[in-house]
C-alpha cells in the first residue's frame, strides 16, 4: 500500500449544496501535500471526509487502505480549522488526554514545544486567546508520531512569525514515511515546504502535480498558478 | 478506551455536582440545628433573628433541591451536545473510540449522578428529620416491610428486584429518549434546540400510544381475581420489557444517527 490516502469518485452531497463532485484522489506516503483552494471549494469537506466525520454520499475513500474508523483514527493527527479543546481543562490535563487516547502521544515533545512559545501547561484554555489556543492545538497534534497529519488551516489564525515557526515544527517533526495534507489559501507562506499540490475548485479537483514540475513545466510559481487558474 | 472516556466523563462533571453535593448537607445540618433548637416554633422577640435565618436556611435548602435536579437535567443535555457535537466533537469523533463507546460513556456517568442526586437528596431529608420520634416510626416501618417480606416469602424479594430494574431501566430509557431528541433535532439548520423539543415531545407520544393499546382495558379486568402481588409482578415484568425495548430503541438511534449522518457544523 504505497497510498495513505486515496478516495474514488467521492460524492458529497448536501441538501442543496454539492459539496465534492466525483473526485478520485490519491496521495503517496512521505510527502506534504497542499490542498489549495477558494473559499468553499471543499477542501473541509475532503477533511472531514478522510477523518469520518462525515460519511460519503457515495463512492469511497480508504485511509492507508482502510474506511474511516477507529483504525484509521488511531494513525491520523487531525487539527480542524476551528478550537475542538475542551474550556474546563488546563494545558497539562489536556496533554493527559492525548496520552491517553493516543498511543503515538508523545508528552516530552509536547512540554519541550510548549515551553518554547511561553505557554504555561497550568493555564486554563477558557482564559486563553484565539491564537494561543490554536498554538496549544497545533502542538498537541504535531506531538503524535502519526503517519498521515491533516491539517485544515493550521496558519490561518496566527501572526507571521508563529507561521514560520509552525512551519518549521511541522517539517522538523515528521518522519520519513509520514504524510502531511496541509489545507490552506496563505499559498505563499506554504508553497516551500510543499512537495506536491492539489487544486480543487467547487467540489472538483483541478489539477495534481508536485510543485517541481509545476516550476519546470510552467515556470512559474504555485502561487502564481494558483492566481491564474482560480483568477476571478 | 471506555475506561478513559469515563475518567473524563466524571473529571468533567463532577465539578459541577460536588459543591452543589455539598451545599445541600451543609444546609441540611444547619436547618436540623435550628429545628433541634426549635427556633420554628416560639416565635418570642428575643429570637426573631434566629427565626429570620431559619426560614432563609431552609429556604435555600429547598431551592438547592430544586436546583439540583435542573442542573442533573442540564449537565445531561449540553454535555452530550456540547461534546459531541459541537466545536469539541471534532476531538471526541477523531479519538480512536467507538460511536457506542461515546454512547455509554455518557450514559453511565448520567445515571449516576442521577442516581447520586438521589441518594443525596435523600440523604439531606434524613439528616433533617432524625430524631426520637422518626428512630421509632422508621423502625416501625422496617419491621412492617419485614412482616411482609415474611408473609410472602420469596414473591416480595422478586416484587422488590423488578421494581428497582424497572425503576433503572426507566430511567436509562429517559436518558437515551433525550440522546436520540438531541441528534435529530441537531440535524435541522436552525432551532436546533427547539427542534429537539419537538421530537422529544413526539417520542414521548409515540410511547403513550403503543402503551395505551396495549394496556387500554385491562387494568380492572380480573383484577378481583388473583392476589394484588401476583398482578404487580406480570405488570412489573412487563413494563420492564417495555423500558427495555424503548432504551433499545433510542439507543439504537442515536448509534445509528451518530454514524450515518453525523455533522459537526
Amino acid at each position: 500500500m504505497d497510498n495513505i490516502m486515496e478516495c474514488r469518485n467521492l460524492v458529497k452531497y448536501y441538501p442543496g449544496c454539492l459539496a465534492l463532485n466525483s473526485v478520485s484522489l490519491a496521495v503517496p506516503k512521505g510527502q506534504i501535500v497542499g490542498l489549495l483552494g477558494p473559499n468553499g471549494s471543499g477542501k473541509t469537506t475532503l477533511i472531514k471526509l478522510m477523518n469520518g466525520l462525515l460519511t460519503p454520499t457515495s463512492g469511497e475513500i480508504l485511509v492507508n487502505g482502510m474506511k474511516p474508523g477507529v483504525e484509521t483514527k488511531r494513525i491520523v493527527s487531525y487539527l480542524p480549522e476551528r478550537t475542538y479543546l475542551n474550556d474546563w481543562m488546563d494545558v497539562k490535563t489536556m496533554t493527559d488526554f492525548f496520552g491517553d487516547f493516543y498511543k503515538d502521544f508523545r508528552k516530552d515533545k509536547a512540554y519541550e514545544m510548549l515551553q518554547r512559545l511561553g505557554i504555561n501547561p497550568k493555564d486554563r484554555l477558557k482564559t486563553m486567546s484565539k491564537g494561543t489556543k490554536e498554538k496549544v492545538q497545533l502542538i498537541l497534534v504535531m506531538s503524535r508520531e502519526a503517519e498521515l497529519y491533516v491539517l485544515d488551516e493550521p496558519i490561518g489564525g496566527v501572526d507571521p512569525a508563529t507561521r514560520d515557526y509552525i512551519l518549521n515544527t511541522i517539517i522538523s517533526n515528521y518522519s520519513e514515511n509520514a504524510t502531511v495534507i496541509i489545507s490552506t489559501h496563505l499559498i505563499s507562506d506554504v508553497e516551500k515546504i510543499l512537495d506536491g499540490v492539489i487544486f480543487i475548485n467547487k467540489g472538483s479537483i483541478v489539477l495534481t502535480s508536485t510543485v517541481d514540475d509545476i516550476r519546470e513545466n510552467e515556470g512559474k510559481s504555485v502561487d502564481a498558478l494558483f492566481r491564474e487558474v482560480f483568477k476571478c | 478506551m471506555l475506561g478513559k472516556l469515563l475518567k473524563y466523563e466524571i473529571k468533567s462533571t463532577a465539578r459541577v455536582f460536588l459543591p452543589i453535593y455539598g451545599l445541600i448537607i451543609a444546609l441540611a445540618l444547619l436547618n436540623k440545628f435550628f429545628i433541634a433548637n426549635n427556633t420554628y416554633v416560639y416565635s418570642n422577640s428575643t429570637n426573631k433573628a434566629m427565626q429570620i435565618a431559619a426560614t432563609v436556611s431552609m429556604m435555600t435548602y429547598v431551592a438547592f433541591i430544586v436546583a439540583l435536579f435542573v442542573v442533573t437535567l442540564v449537565v445531561l443535555i449540553r454535555r452530550f451536545y456540547r461534546n459531541l457535537l459541537g466545536d469539541e466533537g471534532y476531538l471526541s469523533f477523531t479519538l480512536p473510540v467507538s460511536i457506542h463507546s461515546h454512547i455509554d460513556s455518557k450514559l453511565i456517568v448520567t445515571f449516576m449522578w442521577e442516581a447520586l442526586s438521589l441518594i443525596v437528596a435523600g440523604f439531606s431529608i434524613f439528616i433533617m428529620t432524625i430524631n426520637g420520634n422518626t428512630m421509632q416510626s422508621f423502625s416501625k416501618f422496617c419491621m412492617g416491610i419485614s412482616e411482609v417480606y415474611e408473609k410472602y416469602g420469596p414473591l416480595a424479594h422478586q416484587l422488590t428486584a423488578e421494581a428497582i430494574i424497572f425503576v433503572i431501566l426507566s430511567m436509562l430509557a429517559c436518558i437515551l429518549q433525550i440522546y436520540a431528541s438531541i441528534v435529530i433535532g441537531s440535524l435541522s439548520g436552525k432551532h436546533k434546540m427547539l427542534a429537539s423539543f419537538g421530537v422529544f415531545i413526539g417520542f414521548g407520544i409515540v410511547q403513550q400510544i403503543i402503551l395505551s393499546n396495549v394496556y387500554g382495558g385491562r387494568f380492572g379486568k380480573d383484577i378481583m381475581d388473583e392476589s394484588f402481588a401476583y398482578f404487580m409482578r406480570t405488570e412489573l415484568i412487563s413494563m420492564i420489557i417495555f423500558s427495555l425495548v424503548f432504551a433499545a430503541v433510542f439507543y439504537f438511534i442515536t448509534d445509528w444517527m451518530l454514524r450515518k449522518k453525523l455533522n459537526i457544523e
